[in-house]
């Protein structure tokens, strides 16, 4: 997996993260329930729209001596609010971007998401932030499945990590999904740890040499 | 801080009537801090405790009604009764899921609403007979209202510190300037624009599928089941038909702004008080197939057109980049850093911005932050308030966030704040509560307006 590379040796005593992680992609897709999901283990098809941005806080235990805090921001689907989205990506260390199975034209809409990612936010030395694709809703799928090979070559030109199948409702691969991006944030601050604690405001964690890693589709 | 412009608002205070009436025993003094609001809420809340608490022991006595306000009303109008326990689990539970902060737990006085979700104010059904104070208040909109023309100006004064339940369908189609002052041409001017509505729907609604409308509608058509998802009513087939072709045919008429994530909201509370013209108790339970067809027409018609004049005024808010809610957001940072510039340099500190939470308080007026009988109630002022939508909303939304200065500055990192300010705990509000709001953003409002510079520092 992508972490496994970094020098994990060098972080003796025990440490706390705090990462900014997005979660974008056109309106009604499931972000809000993968949150909900991930963060409250529920679900409910009664979610309002979300209006501007909403936050939520996911603290884990990484292993005996990292504790990780992910403050996720779920950001609002529609068109008409994407200019506020340089304001929210600000210091964003990962994202998800999500599609909808069920609906093609939300998968359409990746490629925008990512780039308006891209163009907006980087990490220290240049490079994209590491994201994670996640088909939700595929506990609906109608036809027999995606091509598989063909998402990993969509993940690996549009320079997503990895890609999940995923279900709010079901609860499938979302622990998975989330358990890959942090180990890839992680890897990237065991890299280079950044000098200071970055607990009480997100951090930057610097990435200069996994810049290739991105090819790393699951 | 004691002025002339202070003691006259104190006399508009006590023009004001019943926006005050929990103040009554209390020495109403509007003029000094919002600590002092402070101090006066947490009374106002044992009164209003142990009031409810009698109003819950006189539940079984049938209120004094007015009566049914037309005679369209079928005679198969069939009321369900709120089936409580089924939804009052669902609402618990959604609430455990949206507030991890149960703050509203702590005033153990408070009894609990038997619905959160309830639509109607706490002057409707369940409540106990109207106080004389009440009935004459009812007899002056009656008045106002039957005279052969309005007197707007005076309808407004009335309104301010809220409708009768019983006037206040009528009363929003006036204030909203849907309805003219002049008795003879109302039913005239109903049936045309009612015609007219109906015509848009005709001439336009098949284009919901066509290429260049089609986002617009499946944008709507996903947001409309998730429109007040907890009461029963919005669930209901033939209302969301009608919230659909509602927003689409306002969407393209408005190719500007378009379909807004928001506007949906801001249908409701005018569905809802047009339709409790129809309905005798709870409406958030009514099965609207009760209701003929011409009924549902007219309530269609009308909420589409008070809709369409309370955008008109805030339109800038749904257009590119949403200039209105950018100005406002900005305008509240201004308007807290000076009025209260330790919860200012609080955000500042943990770095949080009011766009993260203003936001949505701009882009749905705060219908998100309130149980919806709140926002038909502080809609009762913005309709009687000059530019109450687009400009007092905005020192309303200041004395909101004041009103939780306490909770604030006991939060001590950006988490934490954001998800307070996201669920802020107003489940239990009611017509007190937004009295006390609207007095504060009143006192802001004019003392801002007269003297801008009042607080610079």
């Amino acid at each position: 997996m992508a972490g496994g590379e970094g020098p994990v040796s060098g972080v003796a005593e025990s440490r706390e993260h705090l990462f900014k992680v997005l979660v974008i992609g056109e309106l009604g897709v499931g972000k809000t329930s993968i949150i909900k999901r991930y963060v409250h283990q529920l679900f409910s098809q009664h979610y309002r729209a979300t209006i501007g941005v909403d936050f939520a806080l996911k603290v884990i235990n990484w292993d005996s001596k990292t504790l990780v805090r992910l403050q996720l921001w779920d950001i609002a689907g529609q068109e008409r609010f994407g200019n506020m989205t340089r304001v929210y990506y600000k210091e964003a260390v990962g994202a998800f971007v999500v599609f909808d199975v069920t609906r093609g034209s939300t998968f359409e809409a990746v490629s925008k998401w990512k780039h308006d990612l891209d163009s907006k936010v980087l990490l220290p030395n240049g490079s994209p932030i590491p994201a994670v694709l996640l088909a939700n809703k595929c506990d609906q799928k109608k036809d027999g499945s995606q091509n598989l090979s063909q998402m990993d070559q969509f993940c690996r030109e549009g320079g997503f990590i990895g890609w999940f199948e995923t279900s709010a409702k079901d609860n499938i691969n979302i622990d998975e999904a989330a358990r890959f991006l942090v180990e890839n944030i992680l890897a990237n601050y065991k890299t280079f740890p950044n000098e200071e604690n970055d607990v009480g405001k997100p951090k930057l964690d610097l990435d200069p040499l996994k810049a290739e890693s991105k090819s790393q589709c699951c | 801080m004691k002025s002339k412009k202070a003691s006259s608002f104190h006399e508009f205070a006590r023009n004001t009537s019943d926006a005050w009436d929990i103040g009554d025993d209390e020495d109403e003094d509007f003029t000094s801090s919002s600590s002092s609001l402070q101090t006066l809420n947490s009374k106002v809340a044992k009164a209003t405790a142990a009031q409810v608490l009698e109003n819950h022991s006189k539940m079984r006595v049938k209120p004094e009604r007015a009566q049914p306000a037309l005679s369209e009303m079928p005679t198969n109008c069939k009321v369900n009764k709120s089936s409580s326990e089924a939804q009052l689990s669902r609402i618990s539970e959604e609430t455990c899921m949206r507030t991890p902060l149960q703050k509203q737990q702590s005033l153990p006085l408070r009894p609990v609403i038997p619905l959160v979700a309830r639509i109607s104010d706490q002057n409707a059904s369940g409540a106990p007979p109207m106080t004389v104070r009440e009935k004459t208040r009812l007899e002056k909109f009656r008045q106002l209202l039957s005279s052969h023309n309005t007197d707007l100006d005076e309808l407004r004064k009335c309104s301010w510190p809220g409708v009768p339940r019983e006037v206040r369908p009528v009363t929003w189609r006036l204030l909203s300037g849907y309805l003219p002052a002049n008795m003879e041409r109302r039913k005239l001017t109903l049936q045309r624009k009612r015609e007219e509505y109906f015509g848009f729907i005709q001439q336009y609604y098949d284009s919901r599928n066509e290429e260049h409308h089609q986002d617009t509608y499946r944008q709507i058509h996903i947001d409309i089941p998730r429109t007040n998802p907890l009461i029963p009513l919005f669930q209901q087939p033939l209302v969301q038909e009608i919230f659909e072709r509602i927003l689409f045919i306002w969407a393209i008429r408005h190719p500007a702004s378009g379909y807004v994530q928001g506007i949906n909201d801001l249908v409701t509370p005018f569905f809802v008080v047009f339709l409790s013209e129809y309905v005798e108790e709870d409406v958030e339970n009514f099965d609207v197939t009760n209701l003929s067809q011409d009924v549902l027409r007219s309530i269609e018609a009308d909420s589409f057109w008070c809709m369409s004049k309370l955008l008109d005024g805030i339109q800038d808010n749904y257009t590119f980049a949403q200039p209105g809610i950018q100005k406002k957001v900005k305008a509240l940072e201004e308007l807290v850093s000076r009025i209260d510039e330790q919860v200012h340099n609080h955000f500042r500190k943990y770095e949080v911005e009011y766009l993260q939470f203003a936001f949505r308080w701009m882009n749905n007026l705060l219908m998100r932050e309130l149980p919806l009988r709140c926002t038909i109630r502080l809609w009762d002022t913005y309709q009687s308030e000059p530019e109450g939508f687009s400009h007092f909303h905005l020192y309303v939304c200041a004395a909101f966030l004041i009103k939780w200065r306490k909770e604030i500055l006991d939060e001590e990192d950006f988490q934490g704040l954001l998800m307070l300010l996201q669920n802020l705990p107003t489940i239990h509000w009611g017509n007190e509560e937004i009295g006390l709001l609207l007095a504060e953003a009143y006192r802001l409002k004019y003392m801002f307006a007269d003297a801008p510079n009042h607080y610079r520092r």
